[in-house]
């Protein structure tokens, strides 16, 4: 069973000769109102403020909130530092697969950031005009298992001992589970997937320890009629065929810089999965003028004109320092621009 | 000379232990080990950078062969040592200042070695002082990865400090790096994989031999 409420909202859209947009930017609301990543990634309010403040600027299709990949990993008792204005990030500290079994079995959804996080996602959903969707991140179960293990040793483990791996990710992934019902409770709409580390796997191995358990997690939002977005940047040609077949509706990839080919990738998948992408959140929109930064997004967008499973975004989180002019440029291309396939 | 298939194929599959058997017997029977290094290993080594340049295998796959033939190395180091193998010569590897990311940086050096180049690992957050040192210790290739666009800029520090020292190049890769890139900081090569990186490398040692 898959819900697929974004497929149905973009072919609607695109039935009106236009596309959905939504960057993937948390971090330029932060700027916008003073404030720092460690404060907007500690304290809900500011989170949140940073969150509303893009969204009655830019009123885009869907918020999301800061992108962070500690929020399990610290909730789980992993060593974390919060930089003054970067993002949360854990150094390695050594862990092997003997130790799964003694990793704790928390209830992550009584961690206080866990909780923030969820505070933020009701505050939107309260405060935001309905239309514009709430996104809520998560991390992916292969990730979070990176995020333990050690990006290599986790790497290495795929091959030299999957079974010790696989019972990593039946953590992780109950983990994950666990806190994506607490967003969920809060008012999350899509819960997007964030699985990077996972790009550096084949495609059988990528579907046998990232997909299989992604699944789960999709077949969990489905019950509750949640979408899910299963987002992998780096480069994924080889592994959109595998991220299609689980059971989410969408797939959010990186841009052409990194490897990917998105008229080609929208081609590989079904009707009833969107692709969502693939702005370079590095390149023009951040270096470049307003000019060019619509250029690329007319470009991307008359390269997929014939499909109507796309929605307009940034191949990743956009950093807190993109010009807001260009994150405007981006915004009103995408608004202005109108599909002539048919 | 004639290639040990057993040997390639361990490395090939990444199997550890049969390299090492394989070497320790060739050790204890006193058999020349630069011949398995040159024919089998090697060889063995760049197959797998040219199936991962064309994506017929992974990072996984590629780590496991390079931990067999770390494995290997581990065991003849003495011994190519003693013997004065010749080496290629001395190449710097190191992820730059401010950077952590060290997955490829450690595929590149593995691929070095196993094109038989002395390869000074410099680890991670690399800033002027190691890439110094290392230079002082015999490098004459300074090689940079880095995976943030924030860090990647610190590689054209690296190329200005050694602007003025026609001995030493700079190289530089990571998943952000382009061609472009390389050519507008005047780095003096870039690659786009481990492979591309031992070919570059064995471009530039050419010229300065
Ligand atoms: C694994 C990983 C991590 C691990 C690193 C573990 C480790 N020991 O290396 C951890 C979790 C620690 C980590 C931390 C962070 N990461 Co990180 N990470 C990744 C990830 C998932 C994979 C990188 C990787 O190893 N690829 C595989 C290797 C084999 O590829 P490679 O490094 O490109 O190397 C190849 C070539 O480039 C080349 N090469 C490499 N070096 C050199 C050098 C030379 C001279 C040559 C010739 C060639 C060459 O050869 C290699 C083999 O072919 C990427 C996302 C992705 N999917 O790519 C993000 C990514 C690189 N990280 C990112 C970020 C932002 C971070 C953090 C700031 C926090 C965060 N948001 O997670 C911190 C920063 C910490 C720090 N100060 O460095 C961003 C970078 C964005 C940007 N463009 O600036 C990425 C792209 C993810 C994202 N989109 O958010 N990360």
């Amino acid at each position: 069973m898959k819900h697929s409420n974004l497929a149905s909202l973009a072919k609607e859209q695109y039935r009106l000769k236009k596309r959905l947009v939504a960057p993937l930017m948390g971090m330029p609301g932060l700027k916008m109102i003073n404030s720092t990543i460690k404060l907007g990634q500690q304290n809900f309010r500011i989170h949140y403020e940073a969150i509303k403040a893009l969204a009655d600027l830019y009123q885009p299709d869907i918020v999301f909130p800061l992108m962070d990949l500690s929020v399990e990993a610290n909730a789980i008792g992993r060593y974390t530092l919060f930089p003054l204005d970067d993002t949360a990030t854990l150094p390695h500290v050594t862990f092997n697969l003997s130790q799964v079994k003694i990793l704790p079995k928390i209830d992550i959804t009584a961690d206080t950031r866990a909780l923030g996080y969820a505070k933020v996602t009701a505050l939107l959903r309260r405060n935001i005009v309905s239309k514009i969707l709430k996104g809520v991140y998560v991390t992916g179960p292969y990730t979070l298992a990176a995020l333990i293990l050690g990006a290599e040793e986790t790497a290495r483990s795929v091959i030299l001992d999957s079974q010790g791996l696989h019972a990593l990710l039946d953590y992780t992934t109950k983990v994950i589970e666990n806190y994506t019902e607490l967003l969920i409770e809060s008012g999350a709409q899509i819960v997007c997937i964030l699985e990077p580390s996972a790009s550096m796997l084949s495609s059988s191995h990528f579907e046998e320890f990232s997909g299989n358990y992604v699944k789960q997690i999709s077949a969990l939002c489905a019950v509750h009629k949640v979408d899910t977005v299963y987002h992998v940047c780096g480069n994924t040609t080889h592994l959109i065929k595998s991220m299609a077949e689980s059971g989410v509706s969408g797939l959010s990839l990186d841009s052409p810089d990194s490897g990917v080919n998105l008229p080609q990738a929208i081609t590989e998948v079904p009707e009833d999965v969107v692709i969502i992408g693939n702005i370079n959140p590095v390149g023009k929109i951040l270096t470049g003028s307003p000019f060019e930064v619509k250029e690329e997004v007319n470009e991307l967008l008359e390269s997929v004109d014939q499909f109507p499973n796309f929605i307009l975004s940034t191949g990743c989180d956009l950093p807190k320092n993109t010009p807001i002019e260009n994150i405007e440029a981006f915004m009103k291309a995408g608004r202005e621009y109108r599909i002539s396939a048919f | 000379m004639a290639r040990n298939e057993e040997l390639y194929n361990a490395i090939l599959k990444g199997d550890r232990n049969t390299v090492q058997s394989i070497f320790q017997t060739a050790i204890d029977e006193n058999r020349d080990v630069n011949e398995l290094l040159d024919f089998s290993m090697i060889p063995a080594m760049r197959e797998m950078g040219e199936r991962f340049s064309r994506n017929e295998i992974y990072v996984p796959e590629m780590l496991i062969a390079a931990r067999a033939m770390q494995a290997g190395l581990t065991l003849i180091e003495p011994i190519l040592a003693q013997n004065n193998h010749k080496s290629l010569g001395t190449i710097a590897v190191g992820t730059v200042k401010g950077d952590l990311h060290d997955i490829g940086k450690n595929l590149v050096v593995i691929m070095l070695k196993g094109a038989g180049y002395d390869v000074i690992d410099m680890g991670t957050n690399c800033g002027i002082e190691k890439y110094d040192n290392a230079v002082s210790a015999g490098a004459q290739i300074v090689m940079c990865s880095a995976l943030l666009t924030t860090t990647m800029t610190y590689m054209e520090q690296v190329v200005n400090h050694f602007k003025n020292n026609d001995t030493i190049k700079v190289v530089i890769g990571g998943a952000p790096v382009t061609q472009k890139y390389a050519d507008s900081i005047g780095a003096h090569g870039y690659g786009r994989d481990a492979n591309e990186a031992v070919k570059i490398v064995e471009k530039l040692t050419g010229a300065i031999a």
